[in-house]
């Protein structure tokens, strides 16, 4: 399958990520060590009943979603049914599961909290987002390997495309905990959200934006997915290249080069939307230019294409 | 007429290893209800499911099993379709708990999964080819909200045919969860019953080939409608359930009249069933007749992701043979369902145009499909 040029834009961005002070903060070279958990900010009852994925998650996810206008305070601007969630990840729940068959190895099952019920399924976190911003459309977790992220962005665009919903928050979330440190290793502990909406949507309600999403690929090869988007582009120029967490056979030409990984780490289902948020940063910083962002996993590889949002509203 | 088909099949359950086996079983009244077999009963309350019978070892677990039977069905739904190269065809895979039962034998007893197996695509790619492929984590509305996104993509003209599947195992921390969670241990799975207990988790998979065409071999996609409550992480709305429902009517060009057979989510226990019974009160109370109803669970389990199209196959079954399964072990069907044509104990027979099919999950998803036999 590929997806057509279609007026999409991104109109709003977030992060939860220590040490990154909103979308812009991925420009930066390096990110300083020894500052505040973002998720310090939430508040509310039940937290202690979410895993860290849900509350960074909810973090990003407000971010993006005030950044956008439509998150006021108290409120959703926008009708609750018009807003749809999609949450990239793929070891957001991996604590409770790991946490929960350990309790009843040591005991028996009535050592496990009923609470923790919920969040042995994947969906916990979109399911959360969904609750606290009252957020009524189509609600999708996606748990795609090392293209997750990517994917995520694309499947948010079908689903404004076919009418589904009219805004869709997109949430790549990696949690790092106890657990996922010994299933996997060191890795990224942080979220980062965008919102996506058509240019006609975005008109109508006067929203600025950041950035244009260009096509997406998922093929069998980096080069393929690279070749495929970028085909019948202006001459192939790539402004930035937000490249994947394993080095391509294939090289990309860019001006720039922004690696995520070696910025924050491994950040598995969660990297494609902190390349996309870290692409739309640029692109409003700079008022156009076009960006590429690349993932590569066991399966496939993905890329998508971010370019200026230029005359879009 | 031309449409979103249903052009092949693929099943497996507690109850048969192929669509018509299900069907047989499911209208002969034989259910899958076993004992599981994969973990130390031990630790549990609660000493029934309804297993998959293919581990090598009575009381030693394996990993991957569902990343085997969801090659099972894709394999056996391709072939029904004469699709013989699924590299280029999206394939979209809803599941509850992905390979997760995996991941807890590797943490607890060091079993050997690679983590990259977790999703479903390297699997599918090196048994298919396959580059297409989404692993959809929508909890036990999973497939028919992947159904919807497969929808979507004929339906704007990003594919011409695309691949459906739902598959789940039972994982030992959502066995021992609901077992800490329901206040007795269910004796069966009883849909609807007046003193149902609680939901017994099934396995298996499902997949089938959707196709944008102008003849169907199984059934026509009329509609799919989704949406989230935003309400609680468990419990159900029913006003929520409700409005998918009703849209899922709106976008087929439909009324509740219209609908011959409803394949309820009907998953026992009393806040899923007591919700579920009051929307479809509401939305077909007023048809007289209002359409037969049936559910699998009794007989399956809730198999969780695959769920939603497990229920959308015995759907088109039903319609193709004039035959519907019925629930079994309900002794006093809760007050809801009173006016309502539930079909229990025996089988029915009837002449099926349009079915609709229910499924609900955990985060409020709800996911409502509009089928139509050929």
């Amino acid at each position: 399958m590929t997806t057509p040029d279609e007026d999409m834009l991104i109109t709003g961005a977030g992060t939860a990520i220590r040490g990154v002070a909103g979308p812009a903060g991925l420009l930066r070279p390096a990110v300083p060590e020894a500052s505040a958990d973002p998720t310090a900010s939430l508040t509310g009852r039940g937290l202690r009943y979410k895993d860290r994925a849900t509350k960074l998650a909810l973090c990003a996810g407000r971010d993006a979603l005030a950044d956008a206008g439509l998150l006021l305070d108290p409120g959703l601007a926008v009708p609750g049914e018009s807003v749809g969630v999609v949450v990239s990840s793929n070891y957001g729940n991996l604590d409770t599961v790991c946490d929960t068959v350990s309790a009843i190895a040591a005991h028996d099952y009535t050592a496990t909290s009923p609470m923790a019920l919920p969040g042995t399924a994947s969906n916990v976190t979109a399911s959360w987002v969904a609750i606290t911003y009252g957020l009524r459309g189509v609600n999708l977790t996606l748990c795609n390997g090392a293209t997750s992220g990517l994917d995520a962005v694309s499947w948010a665009r079908v689903m404004v495309r076919a009418g589904r919903v009219r805004h869709m928050l997109v949430i790549g979330v990696e949690p790092a905990n106890p657990v996922v440190a010994e299933l996997v290793g060191p890795t990224f502990d942080g979220a980062a959200a965008l919102v996506l909406e058509s240019a006609e949507t975005a008109r109508e309600r006067g929203a600025t934006a950041m950035a244009r999403l260009g096509r997406h690929a998922r093929r069998e090869t980096h080069a393929r997915a690279v070749g495929d988007v970028l085909g019948g582009l202006l001459d192939d120029r790539v402004d930035l290249w937000c490249r994947p967490e394993t080095a391509p056979g294939d090289r990309v030409e860019s001006a720039e080069e922004q690696d995520l990984t070696a910025l924050l780490g491994p950040a598995s289902g969660a990297l494609g939307v902190v390349q996309c948020v870290t692409g739309a940063a640029w692109l409003r910083e700079r008022a156009g230019g076009t960006v590429l962002a690349t993932t590569q996993g066991a399966d496939a590889a993905a890329a998508t294409v971010l370019t200026g949002a230029g005359a879009a509203l | 007429m031309s449409g979103v088909a249903i052009c092949g099949a693929g099943a497996v359950a507690s109850v048969g290893s192929s669509l018509g086996e299900i069907f047989q079983a499911l209208c002969a009244g034989r259910s899958g209800l076993g004992t599981p077999n994969g973990f130390d009963l031990g630790k549990y309350r609660t000493r029934l499911s309804f297993e998959i019978d293919d581990r090598p070892e009575r009381g030693r677990d394996v990993p991957l099993r569902s990343t085997r039977w969801l090659e099972h069905v894709i394999e056996a739904a391709a072939a029904e379709a004469e699709l013989p190269d699924l590299r280029g065809v999206p394939i979209l895979i809803g599941t509850t708990l992905r390979e997760l039962r995996s991941v807890e034998l590797r943490w607890r007893d060091g079993v050997d999964f690679d983590l990259e197996e977790l999703h479903f695509g390297p699997a599918l790619r090196r048994r298919f080819g396959a580059v297409q492929v989404s692993t959809v984590a929508n909890a036990c509305a999973a497939s028919l909200y992947a159904l919807a996104l497969g929808c979507d993509l004929i339906e704007t003209g990003a594919a011409d045919t695309v691949i459906v599947a739902g598959v789940d195992n039972i994982s030992e921390s959502t066995y021992g969860l609901l077992d800490r969670c329901y206040p007795e241990a269910p004796d069966a799975l009883r849909p609807f019953d007046k003193a149902r207990r609680g939901m017994l988790q099934g396995e298996g998979a499902a997949a089938i080939v959707l196709r944008r065409a102008e003849s169907a071999r199984h059934g026509w996609v009329r509609s799919v409608a989704v949406n989230c409550d935003a309400h609680h992480p468990s419990a159900p709305d029913a006003k929520s359930i409700t409005i998918a429902m009703r849209q899922a009517h709106t976008r087929a060009g439909l009324t509740p009249a219209d609908i011959d057979l409803l394949m309820l989510h009907g998953t026992g226990t009393p806040l899923n069933d007591e919700a579920e019974a009051r929307s479809v009160g509401e939305v077909f109370g007023q048809s007289a007749p209002p359409p037969w109803m049936t559910a699998i669970k009794s007989m399956t389990g809730h198999t969780a992701g695959a769920s939603g199209l497990h229920s959308l196959l015995v759907a088109v079954e039903s319609m193709r043979t004039g035959t519907i399964p019925p629930v079994v072990g309900v002794r006093e069907v809760m007050d809801e369902m009173a006016g309502l044509r539930l079909v229990r104990d025996e089988a029915v027979g009837d002449e099926l145009r349009l079915a609709q099919v229910n499924a609900f999950g955990f985060g409020g998803l709800n996911a409502v499909a509009v089928v139509e036999r050929p």
